[in-house]
């Protein structure tokens, strides 16, 4: 649906994949999570080493780390935004009500004055 | 439409599509994890010294490779199927239009209010025009109204065809003999592109359907001067 971009315009570079699947910079909380979860994985990681000195292991919790702390970022992230876009949906059909229906019987803050003068 | 060498998904003009769209990222999230461990796994595969040729028993690891899939299983499943039963609601359609396949072109009919039937060919690409899109545009686009619930009935003359629009998260099979129905809702203006996603012969390629919508207001005049 975009137009293609006219000759000698720059162009919009091919977004950036993680493993050539996962596109954080268009998928909203996709490069937070990520972020987030690097920085789990090197605490956790490093944190085991410093306390038991075996690299394998702590090369383990690392990957274990950034799964979990991934995953938490993810969810929690997501469940924000699905809460904020509710949010906006119901402002943009309260703005729309507004428009349409002010000064006649059904304007929704007429029956709410009404309502308030009647308690 | 869909740019040159696209892989993902065209922007959502509907908010199924946008569901849809969400779904494939809580997934792809899911399944980029999955991919970073078995990666990490098989990096470890290849460096280590340990090997045990006597294991009779592994509990632990079975239980947690047992449990583990299932628990990734419900988290796929569960948006899955909230969105499979948001597809399916039952809504009140305003308006009804019928779509039938035929080899090799679309056929439309808007019978709600008054009789109107067209058919809908590809434009060859030598009759085009500057700016237009090579393989999508047709000689007569299906007209209708923004952000209200439409019933599409979809079927076919001949052979299987399919009904696809991306932008709006549609693909209904047309089957001859069979009357298909799929919801529509658009939350915005525009021209949306799709092409026939059924195998139906030489000319498969080369039938597609364009949608355009427009505010209430317009679809109205669209009718009337057509019509006349």
């Amino acid at each position: 649906m975009a137009a293609a971009p006219e000759p000698g315009e720059p162009g919009k570079g091919k977004p950036f994949k993680l493993l050539g699947i996962l596109d954080v910079e268009n998928i909203p909380c996709a490069r937070d999570s990520v972020l987030y979860g690097s920085l789990g994985s090197v605490v956790a990681g490093l944190g085991h080493f410093l306390l038991t000195s075996r690299v394998r292991r702590s090369c383990d919790v690392g990957v274990g780390g950034f799964i979990l702390v991934t995953l938490g970022c993810w969810f929690h992230c997501r469940y924000n935004y699905a809460k904020q876009r509710i949010q906006e949906r119901i402002a943009r059909e309260g703005i729309k009500n507004k428009i349409l229906y002010e000064s006649t019987h059904l304007d929704p803050e007429r029956k709410q004055t009404n309502s308030d003068s009647s308690n | 439409m869909a740019h040159p060498a696209q892989l993902g998904f065209q922007d959502a003009a509907s908010p199924i599509m946008e569901e849809l769209m969400y779904f494939h990222d809580h997934t792809l999230m899911i399944v980029f994890l999955i991919s970073s461990l078995v990666l990490y796994i098989i990096s470890l595969m290849l460096t280590t010294e340990l090997t045990h040729t006597s294991t009779m028993d592994a509990q632990e690891v079975e239980t947690v490779w047992t449990i583990l899939p299932a628990v990734i299983l419900i988290l796929i499943a569960l948006p899955s199927l909230r969105i499979l039963y948001m597809m399916d609601e039952i809504t009140t359609p305003t308006l009804t239009l019928k779509t039938m396949g035929h080899q090799w072109y679309w056929s439309y009919e808007y019978t709600d209010y008054e009789n109107l039937c067209f058919d809908s060919y590809m434009t060859p690409p030598l009759e085009l025009d500057p700016g237009e899109l090579r393989l999508l545009e047709v000689d007569n686009r299906v007209v209708l109204p923004t952000e209200m619930s439409i019933r599409m009935l979809i079927s076919s003359e001949d052979v299987l065809h399919s009904w696809t629009v991306p932008s709006l998260g549609v693909k209904t099979d047309a089957i001859p003999g069979r009357l298909n129905q799929a919801t529509l809702m658009t939350s915005r203006p525009g021209i949306y592109y799709g092409q026939c996603s059924e195998i139906c012969g030489a000319n498969h390629s080369f039938m597609p359907i364009v949608l355009e919508l427009v505010p209430l207001k317009h679809f109205e005049e669209w009718l009337l001067s057509t019509l006349e």
